[in-house]
């Protein structure tokens, strides 16, 4: 028991930090942006701006996806949930958690098969500015997997809390 | 498998599995990849994590971070509290003038910003009190709330109609403008509603009285107005650059995420923890956005690859044996009804990408279609039992407010939005005259 809680408190510290910087991203995106627009109006538009805020676009809505697991953001179906106990809740999330993890273990084989094509074959975008695709295939793999993680940090959540035991998550804890 | 048992399979699971409540984007995601596996073969198990760079590469999508913040920093920092006072001001000597000055401060809100949690959070901590104590009827203005704010979708910018172009595979800067007619035909209806139920029941919204209206003097609402300045900039440079074809789509939306931070810093309302709050608030819907649509690109490609959507179109087309506008009605018809049972976000990415192409089959105009989606999700919004408006309200209302005033309230402004609904079926120029004036011009 006391190995699946310091789990849970180690996803859960790194994910929420990587979230943390994940979140302020959005500064950069607008950044990119803005210096797309200004060097068009200032007669030498840059070619990689575009591109430059998709990669970050990827970067921040993956890596920020753990974290925002941890905040209970991702909407649920209602109708039933919402008039269960607690009790009920955590035992009928540890069956269907399954089923998101199994997409999520697609969704990172998928990527780690991506990620090696792309770093064997040194592969590029079609563009004009033509940057490698590894390094976006590479963040967009580890957050799949942080995500994973996390989903696992969840199912163990809730088999502690049936049993008895409950650790929250960190913002509820009052970090 | 025939198509017909396909589609009946994936659908099936997937409301069965979203009725346990676990969250939508896994069940969407997990449904799609494992009707993927079997009957695709090996080529199958790469698919979903292919749309992660077909949603990458569609770049409109990062209007969407944008906007959110853009709508989170507007209502955190509480810019817009000013701007009620103008309306407040200005409207309150008719009777329901301050209700009618709401729906103007929600169509103003809603031209700076892409969904409707904006206006509903400006609405119901700001108007809603305000209302109650100058003893307006609390059912009439939780409507008020409600359907005002549910404009947002509809009038540029729109976040709804930037997923439709998506799906659709149109111009998002036509559809946005294919938005403006409609959406302020139906501010003006409710305008009219309001204006004749308290003409008619004038205890619904009394009229500010003598004394008070001669307190404020002529300075003052003059020395108001000037809350109007910074909404205005705001729209300006971020819409007017973009019809003038200095800004392409997306830098726009930057363009107005900087400036709604540059307003908050001017009044000196951009602290710490409105700051943090935005930046929090703004990582966590923009993350439940992009995951749904990630795990609903893998179901619709699947979908899709296995020729379910030519099942859809057969029933459509040959089984019933209806004309094409008959279809167009049922679909709306099955898509308000769905829209009140599926949780709003996943019947967006979901629904959409099935009936568009039947859409397309029967030859309507994609940019008109976008319109009647837009605003049969608005309806969607606002009906029980599910409904994204409806929720929030219940989260940010004054406590006097019950839940059944909540729902009671929005039905004559979904009568409304049905009206419109019809009026633009009728008149497609509504929808389509002014983008036609712009094309060709617009970046994106």
């Amino acid at each position: 028991m006391n190995a699946l809680a310091a789990y849970i408190r180690l996803v859960d510290r790194f994910n929420r930090r990587v979230g943390r910087f994940a979140m302020y991203l959005i500064f950069a995106m607008m950044g990119v942006l803005l210096w797309s627009s200004i060097s068009k109006y200032a007669g030498s538009p840059a070619l990689w701006t575009l591109e430059m805020a998709q990669f970050i676009m990827v970067g921040y809505y993956v890596l920020g996806g753990p974290y925002s697991v941890q905040m209970g953001d991702h909407v649920r179906m209602d109708l039933l949930y919402s008039g269960w106990s607690p009790r009920r809740k955590a035992a009928i999330d540890t069956v269907t958690v399954l089923f998101l993890m199994f997409y999520l273990c697609v969704l990172l084989y998928g990527g780690i098969s991506s990620t090696t094509y792309a770093l064997e074959f040194g592969e590029r975008a079609h563009s004009v500015w033509r940057p490698y695709m590894w390094p976006v295939k590479l963040i967009a793999t580890t957050g799949v997997l942080l995500m994973l993680l996390q989903a696992l940090a969840e199912l163990f959540r809730d088999i502690l809390f049936l049993r008895g035991i409950s650790v929250d998550h960190p913002h509820e804890a009052g970090l | 498998m025939s198509y017909e048992l396909i589609a009946l399979f994936m659908f099936a699971s997937m409301m069965a599995l979203l009725l346990t409540g676990q969250r939508v984007f896994g069940v969407i995601g997990a449904v799609a990849v494992l009707a993927a596996l079997p009957l695709w073969g090996t080529g199958g198990v790469e698919i979903a994590f292919a749309q992660s760079i077909k949603l990458m590469k569609w770049y409109p999508l990062l209007t969407l971070p944008m906007f959110i913040f853009m709508g989170y920093m507007l209502s955190e920092s509480r810019i817009a509290d000013d701007l009620y006072r103008m309306f407040h001001v200005w409207f309150g000597p008719v009777p329901g003038g301050l209700a009618i000055g709401t729906i103007g401060l929600m169509v103003v809100i809603s031209a700076m910003n892409g969904l409707s949690v904006a206006g509903m959070a400006i609405g119901a901590t700001i108007a809603l009190p305000e209302l109650l104590r100058r003893g307006y009827d609390k059912q009439m203005i939780t409507g008020v709330v409600q359907g005002g704010s549910s404009l947002g979708i509809l009038i540029p910018p729109s976040v709804v109609l930037v997923l439709y172009g998506m799906i659709a595979r149109q111009p998002v800067s036509q559809l946005w403008l294919a938005g403006a007619l409609p959406g302020l035909l139906m501010a003006g209806l409710f305008v009219a509603y309001i204006a004749v139920r308290c003409y008619l029941q004038p205890h619904l919204g009394p009229a500010l009285s003598r004394e008070e209206r001669a307190e404020i003097t002529w300075g003052e609402r003059i020395r108001l107005l000037r809350a109007g300045i910074l909404p205005f900039m705001i729209f300006f440079l971020m819409n007017g650059l973009f019809l003038m074809g200095v800004t392409s789509l997306v830098e726009s939306s930057a363009v107005g995420a900087v400036s709604a931070m540059a307003a908050a810093i001017i009044k000196g309302r951009l602290t710490r923890k409105v700051l943090e709050n935005t930046v929090r608030k703004t990582l966590g819907i923009s993350c439940m956005f992009m995951w749904i649509i990630l795990a609903a690109l893998c179901f619709g490609a699947v979908f899709d690859g296995l020729g379910a959507v030519r099942a859809i179109e057969g029933f459509f087309l040959d089984r019933l044996g209806l004309d094409r506008w008959q279809i167009l009605i049922l679909m709306q018809l099955s898509f308000l009804l769905m829209g009140t049972f599926l949780d709003d976000t996943a019947m967006l990415v979901i629904v959409a990408p099935l009936y568009v192409p039947l859409v397309k089959a029967l030859e309507f105009d994609l940019v008109w279609y976008g319109v009647l989606y837009t605003i049969t999700c608005q309806i969607a919004y606002m009906t029980p039992p599910f409904g994204y408006n409806l929720f929030l309200m219940r989260a940010m209302a004054p406590p006097e407010i019950k839940l059944r005033d909540i729902y009671l309230s929005v039905i004559p402004f979904v009568a409304v939005m049905v009206l419109t609904l019809l009026i633009v079926m009728m008149f497609p120029q509504l929808a389509l005259w002014l983008p036609a004036q712009f094309r060709g011009t617009l970046q994106g």
